[in-house]
């Protein structure tokens, strides 16, 4: 039975009213302010999010610059590049972190492997779905059901629907958490140039081409004057124009596209396109 | 600590590119530009197009329905809720042919298809315009479409036909290319009803009709909107005689869109911001220097009084015209499939009569003739729409949701068909005059700041047994328009849906006990302190009586009471 004392658990962190004023209020605010004011409010119960791309990286550097104990978090989705784990090693000795890294449930990957094959991902988009649920969104999951916010490097510019997040939101996708992006309104070259000017770890494989890094057998490099989105997913078709793990409310996200192509998919456009 | 933005001075246009993604999108192709390329995207395949593209087809009144995989919701723009019998006829043969026989009513009087196909979109468009519709500007950062009380030369107790009005406006704004680069949406209304139907406090603009000297004119609010940063409208505390309207529309949307503060973010670009950053007082300075003129001043007194509390227009009434009667008809849930769309367009097509939208996601039939009244109600019961229905089923409203919508985080439609059959077994009459206004997300399609109890759909902490989501819900309470006009608060949180409507028959029990003679439930929420609601909500095992959802019917006749004409 529903009561109250569960229902306002969390309500230390923000209601809708609140996030609304504080995202009105930080609009803005610099990267290094919004951060402040997060890890100001939340201390602890706040962790930043990062797969160690140039976002993530900037991130981290300017949080610990206002806090050397801040929380970490990553995924380990098993799939992770060797170049990936070299980062890890690096921003521990640099900055001297504990990166607290949360990796799929063990029972879960067995299962799916047993019966779709490792690569199950090559096979359908809700085949890779299912794969980035598990290796991924599940374990993120896990780590955000700990936190009262999460501080995430997502951009405005990123992609095309995404040109609405705020600063500050609650995330609803995920329990009503507070969802806290201090370089939405940086652009790619601003993160790089804070990335050199502060010798910031710089993740390899950037310098060969790629351009998104993720699960190495779903990742690649792109061609000077190819789509950068190109580098991951190549091989589908029919596939959602959506993309990650960041899932805020503002731009749909890959727990909809869940729920629409593997929960709902008897009604989705694929049950339409058969019934043509 | 809250850094304001960069002096207006030194804001230029190439910062506001860097900034704003969406305002190097549009300088790139503009939104209604797009259209001429829709064969050429059509030709390239679905997989080959830029995601850029489709945010510019919102310019056409096109989202990517759920999943993204290139099928669209489509919005069609009725201007003061006005429709014909062909028009609407037009509307449900393309939802038949095209869109699965998918339509919804919207809380802007639009009505929205689902589930077209981008190849079939040209055909789609071609037949719209045949028909003389249109979906330019029905999304994307343009003047929306205007709204206005659905009866609009048809009530008897209207100051004045407006209607030349919102058609004026609605053409010089889709004509004008520059009022399709907007720095956001922008949404008004426009309206001589005394009842403001047309929810004046929650728009961008709103002109309320007021009688000067027996002159048609109006007043001004400008700088109301919900999403997540909901505002009421100030009073610009002006009288604008009918004929100048669209010049102060136009001043209005001119100061706002001009001022490039408000094109660096998208969150904070709506016209509520710039009113909030400067007070009435002075937006109303910037709007007279933009026009060259003083505007007159509404005299203290004179400004229309809101109703009591937010009104819609149902039931069946006669109309201004002698002989003839208008019936506003309850649309549970908003949706009118392709068979009832065209259905009605007959019915209205077999009197003689027409039709209107309202802003509750109800329609109209107007111009009835007095003999024909029984006929045309009887028939509209027979298309599923029952005027004898549960006042709930025409006041409760909710978003489009699942399946459709790529925003929801929880189920919006079905969630309110079981609460408010929950609500009419339970309480039967007693919840005749409640609103209920339900929304997937934080955009607030629906309104849920200032319904009776407002529902935002969220997800638990908690897993399901399978690891799955599980839908919760924050009810806002407190919120309204009209007398008491104000944006609720998120006070319960995260309710499970599973037991949402227990939640909401245990609020309304203590209001309907508790409350003094005739006490709304908004001032009933509102004399409670947060923890005494809270203590409500959970009191008693208040369901043990009620029977099952699972067999509750439509038609359960609880309000059963023939429709009275008056």
């Amino acid at each position: 039975m529903w009561n109250a004392t569960n229902a306002l658990r969390a309500d230390e962190g923000l209601d809708e009213l609140e996030a609304g004023q504080l995202a009105e209020e930080l609009e803005f605010a610099t990267p290094q302010e919004v951060l402040a004011w997060a890890l100001d409010r939340w201390g602890g119960n706040a962790a930043i999010s990062t797969s160690f791309q140039a976002e993530g990286m900037a991130l981290l550097d300017m949080a610990w610059r206002i806090d050397p104990k801040v929380r970490v978090f990553t995924v380990d989705t098993g799939r992770l590049p060797q170049e990936t784990y070299e980062v890890i090693e690096t921003v521990r000795a640099r900055y001297g972190m504990t990166i607290e890294v949360f990796f799929p449930d063990a029972a879960q990957v067995e299962t799916m492997v047993r019966h779709h094959g490792p690569d199950l991902f090559r096979k359908s988009v809700q085949a890779r779905l299912r794969c980035c649920n598990v290796r991924k969104v599940e374990p993120i999951r896990r780590a955000l059901s700990g936190l009262d916010a999460w501080i995430t490097g997502l951009r405005r510019d990123q992609w095309a629907s995404r040109a609405n997040i705020r600063k500050v939101e609650i995330d609803h996708d995920h329990g009503g958490l507070a969802k806290v992006s201090p370089l939405a309104d940086w652009t790619a070259p601003e993160v790089e140039d804070y990335n050199r000017d502060h010798d910031v770890p710089r993740h390899p494989l950037y310098d060969r081409g790629y351009t998104s890094i993720g699960c190495i057998p779903c990742t690649r490099a792109t061609a000077a004057g190819e789509d950068p989105r190109a580098g991951r997913w190549w091989w589908e078709t029919n596939a959602p124009k959506e993309c990650g793990i960041h899932c805020p409310v503002e731009t749909g996200g890959f727990e909809h596209e869940m729920d629409a192509i593997v929960h709902l998919g008897a009604v989705g456009p694929a049950a339409a396109a058969r019934e043509r | 600590m809250s850094p304001s933005a960069p002096d207006t001075a030194d804001i230029t246009w190439d910062l506001v590119r860097k900034r704003n993604f969406v305002e190097r999108l549009k300088h790139e192709k503009g939104g209604l530009a797009v259209i001429a390329d829709l064969p050429a995207m059509i030709a390239t395949g679905y997989e080959a197009v830029p995601e850029e593209d489709f945010v510019r087809l919102q310019w056409h009144g096109l989202y990517h329905d759920k999943p993204k995989l290139g099928y669209f919701m489509l919005r069609v723009k009725l201007p003061g809720g006005v429709l014909t019998p062909q028009k609407l006829r037009a509307i449900g043969d393309i939802s038949a042919r095209y869109g699965r026989g998918h339509g919804e009513l919207t809380t802007r009087q639009n009505v929205q298809l689902h589930w077209l196909a981008m190849q079939e979109l040209p055909e789609v468009l071609a037949a719209l315009a045949a028909a003389g519709l249109t979906t330019a500007g029905a999304c994307g950062d343009n003047v929306r479409n205007i709204t206005g009380c659905p009866l609009s030369g048809l009530a008897e107790d209207e100051l004045f036909d407006v209607r030349g009005v919102v058609a004026e406006a609605a053409e010089f704004f889709l004509a004008h290319r520059e009022y399709s680069d907007l720095p956001r949406k922008h949404k008004i209304t426009i309206a001589a009803c005394p009842h403001q139907c047309n929810a004046p406090e929650i728009h961008c603009i709103a002109l309320l009709g007021v009688l000067r000297d027996g002159r048609p004119g109006f007043a001004v609010k400008v700088g109301g909107g919900l999403s997540t940063w909901p505002r009421l409208a100030d009073d610009l505390g002006v009288w604008v005689p009918r004929e100048a309207a669209l010049p102060v529309l136009r001043a209005i949307v001119d100061v706002w869109r001009e001022d490039l503060r408000y094109r660096l973010s998208r969150t904070r670009a709506r016209l509520k911001f710039m009113v909030h950053d400067v007070g009435a007082a002075d937006f109303r300075s910037r709007v007279e220097a933009r026009l060259g003129r003083r505007l007159d001043d509404l005299e203290a007194g004179a400004a229309p009084a809101p109703p009591a509390v937010e009104f819609d227009h149902v039931g069946l009434h006669r109309q201004r015209q002698a002989g003839l009667w208008w019936s506003g008809f309850p649309v549970f849930l908003g949706l009118m499939d392709a068979d009832a769309m065209r259905g009605v367009a007959d019915l209205a097509e077999s009197c003689g009569g027409e039709i209107r939208l309202t802003r509750r996601q109800n329609f109209i039939l107007a111009g009835i003739p007095e003999e024909r009244v029984d006929d045309v109600v009887r028939g509209a019961a027979a298309l599923g729409f029952p005027l004898a229905a549960h006042p709930l089923r025409g006041a409760s409203i909710a978003c489009t949701g699942d399946p459709f919508c790529n925003f929801t985080v929880a189920e919006t439609k079905g969630k309110l068909q079981e609460i408010v059959e929950h609500l009419e077994r339970a309480f039967g009459d007693a919840v005749a005059g409640l609103r209920l206004n339900l929304d997937g997300c934080p955009h607030a399609c629906a309104h849920h700041w200032i319904g009776d109890i407002g529902l935002q759909g969220t997800t638990l902490r908690e897993r399901g047994p399978a690891g799955e989501r599980l839908h919760g819900y924050d009810l806002f309470l407190r919120g309204g328009l009209g007398r008491g006009a104000a944006i609720g608060r998120p006070v319960l949180r995260r309710v499970p849906g599973t037991e949402v409507h227990r939640v909401i028959e245990s609020l309304v029990r203590a209001w309907l006990a508790g409350r003094a003679e005739d006490e709304p439930i908004q001032a009933f929420f509102t004399r409670h302190a947060d923890d005494a609601l809270l203590a409500m909500a959970q009191s008693a095992a208040v369901s043990a009586s009620i029977p099952s959802l699972v067999d509750s019917g439509i038609d359960s006749g609880i309000a059963g009471a023939a429709p009275e004409r008056g």
